[in-house]
């Protein structure tokens, strides 16, 4: 059992090299720099981000069965793109901060429900996110089934695909989102020690002397931002980040030191695998959120049956 | 100075409070057994004084300290609890968890260092599990996990250990087995602490004081042959057991009788 995860970044540049040359269109140099590449850097950022979230709060809410979309935040994503997409044809530079200003507004709903006499508890902020993306999905198809758009560009919209077409401002914007959230993961990862205790109990990890509340009340914000940064830009993606940070703790043990850089060495390379799978095996393009479970799945099944 | 000093506590878990104006005074060093029935507060007395709950009115204060006036790692150097049981969803290794204690003593990205290691070593030699570290924390027994967590809280190095029941799920080998760990943590290291326990022949034989606890009031807090006393008892859990003198130790013991 390899016991280092930075070994994983080798496998990873080989997927990213393959990703790049694989496709209609053959190994161009100008296909290469402006299709794909971009396509590769959102591989990595959503299957990365997805992942490593999926990992800290299955630690923080002690549930094994948490992704990043169980905070309500990619419900409230998804209804800002169909929303967006109500009045026509809108072009494509307005939808992710669209999206983006509705998961915020999820997330204030979602903070707020969640108070309990003025604390936050991890069981109400699961119940209020529940609660909260059956709101937003409703809204969702209600602003589907107005919309001028065809359902099925909507489906492709929403059930996360990486061929987003950057221009020149929305590819800066993207960065600049990339970069905040490479920092955003670090300083989440510097908690990496209070989640391995408070992921063994809350009463275990204030009497050892960790400000649970205001660890649970900086980890859901701060997770919640990053989910909406990447639902904004590629739609939801199932499974990955649910997925994910348990093949990490079958490879690391439970060490969140490992297994959050793990799951986002692990979350890209599988979504870029996703990606190749989604775009060279059949005539259209797959719904990525259909290949990411039509992967998801058997391995679940295997975890299961060794339980 | 005490260790601990409950000024005019109010506490409840619902409108009306559990404890009113409740207030205690513990030495340091002292080994205070707490008994009562069920529903009296004894659980609540210990997360009060752990931090874990926070009183309405009144203060706790620790060596003279107002315990909410200290910062988190500060109280986690100074204070150790142990709940009655401890499930572990992810089957860290046991040496991991016991590491967990180390925690107050470290900063944002300190890695563990030596010194750490060779704390929890002696954790696990006190508490006798030092050849189960390599082994997940589920994949142990209830009394070897038990003292596994033990071994956790004693790496915080605290003054003061707070134990819930510790002993509730336990064989009576493995509650003797616990009890002379903390008779020898109280005796050598001078720690103080505070246990409640359901078997008050098991608290009689370790603890130096006794608190008999009911409705959230002190009925007794002495020395256990002026508090386990028939009619102290009958006031309290509504059964007349007969008390005469352990065989061997110089303590009261309790003999229960299903006729009266």
């Amino acid at each position: 059992m390899r016991n280092n995860p930075s070994l994983l970044l080798f496998p990873l540049i080989a997927i990213i090299f393959l990703s790049l040359s694989l496709g209609p269109g053959g190994v161009r140099g100008e296909i290469i720099f402006k299709i794909r590449l971009p396509r590769v850097l959102l591989g990595i950022f959503a299957g990365g981000v997805l992942s490593f979230v999926g990992g800290v709060l299955q630690g923080l809410l002690e549930n094994p069965l948490c992704d990043p979309y169980i905070l309500g935040i990619a419900s409230g994503a998804t209804f800002g793109v169909s929303l967006s997409l109500l009045f026509g044809h809108v072009s494509y530079f307005f939808i992710p901060p669209f999206a983006f200003a509705f998961s915020l507004l999820s997330l204030f709903f979602v903070y707020t429900l969640a108070q309990v006499s003025g604390r936050i508890q991890k069981l109400s902020l699961i119940l209020s996110g529940v609660l909260i993306s059956f709101l937003f999905s409703s809204l969702s198809i209600l602003a589907m089934t107005f919309s001028k758009q065809p359902l099925a560009q909507i489906i492709y919209l929403i059930m996360g695909n990486l061929s987003v077409l950057f221009s020149p401002l929305t590819l800066m914007s993207f960065l600049i989102v990339f970069i905040i959230s490479l920092i955003l993961l670090y300083f989440l990862f510097s908690y990496a020690q209070e989640l391995n205790i408070l992921s063994t109990g809350e009463e275990a990890a204030i009497s050892v002397g960790i400000d649970t509340e205001r660890l649970v009340r900086m980890v859901f914000i701060i997770s919640s931002l990053l989910t909406g940064f990447v639902v904004s830009f590629v739609g939801s993606i199932s499974f990955v980040g649910l997925v994910v940070p348990h093949i990490a703790r079958a490879l690391y043990g439970y060490d969140h030191r490992k297994i959050l850089p793990a799951s986002f060495l692990l979350g890209s390379s599988l979504l870029l695998i996703s990606d190749i799978f989604a775009r060279t095996t059949a005539p259209v393009e797959l719904p990525l959120s259909v290949v990411t479970a039509l992967f998801g799945v058997p391995f679940f099944f295997y975890r299961l049956r060794r339980l | 100075m005490d260790a601990i000093l409950l000024k005019e506590l109010s506490f409840g878990y619902t409108k009306e409070n559990l404890f009113q104006n409740f207030s205690l005074s513990i030495p340091e060093g002292d080994f205070l057994g707490i008994i009562g029935p069920n529903g009296s507060g004894k659980t609540t007395l210990l997360k009060l004084i752990a931090g874990l709950l926070k009183s309405t009115s009144g203060q706790v204060l620790v060596f003279g300290e107002d315990l909410f006036h200290r910062k988190p790692k500060e109280r986690g150097r100074l204070i150790g609890y142990m709940p009655q049981e401890s499930h572990f969803l992810w089957n860290f290794k046991v040496k991991e968890v016991v590491l967990m204690g180390r925690y107050p003593y470290h900063r944002r990205f300190e890695r563990e260092k030596r010194e750490d290691f060779e704390i929890a070593d002696l954790a696990m030699r006190l508490t006798n599990i030092i050849d189960l570290k390599d082994r997940g924390i589920n994949n142990i027994s209830t009394g070897e996990r038990q003292r596994a967590v033990l071994a956790r809280v004693l790496c915080q190095n605290p003054k003061i250990l707070l134990l819930d029941e510790v002993t509730s799920h336990l064989d009576i080998g493995q509650a003797i087995e616990i009890l002379r760990i903390l008779r020898h943590l109280n005796t050598t290291y001078k720690i103080t602490c505070l246990f409640s326990s359901h078997d008050i022949n098991l608290a009689a034989m370790v603890a130096k004081r006794i608190l008999l606890l009911a409705k959230g009031q002190v009925i007794a807090c002495d020395r256990p042959d002026k508090v386990i006393l028939p009619e102290l008892l009958e006031k309290v859990y509504s059964i007349r057991p007969l008390i005469t003198t352990h065989p061997k130790l110089n303590i009261p013991w309790v003999i229960l009788n299903l006729r009266e």
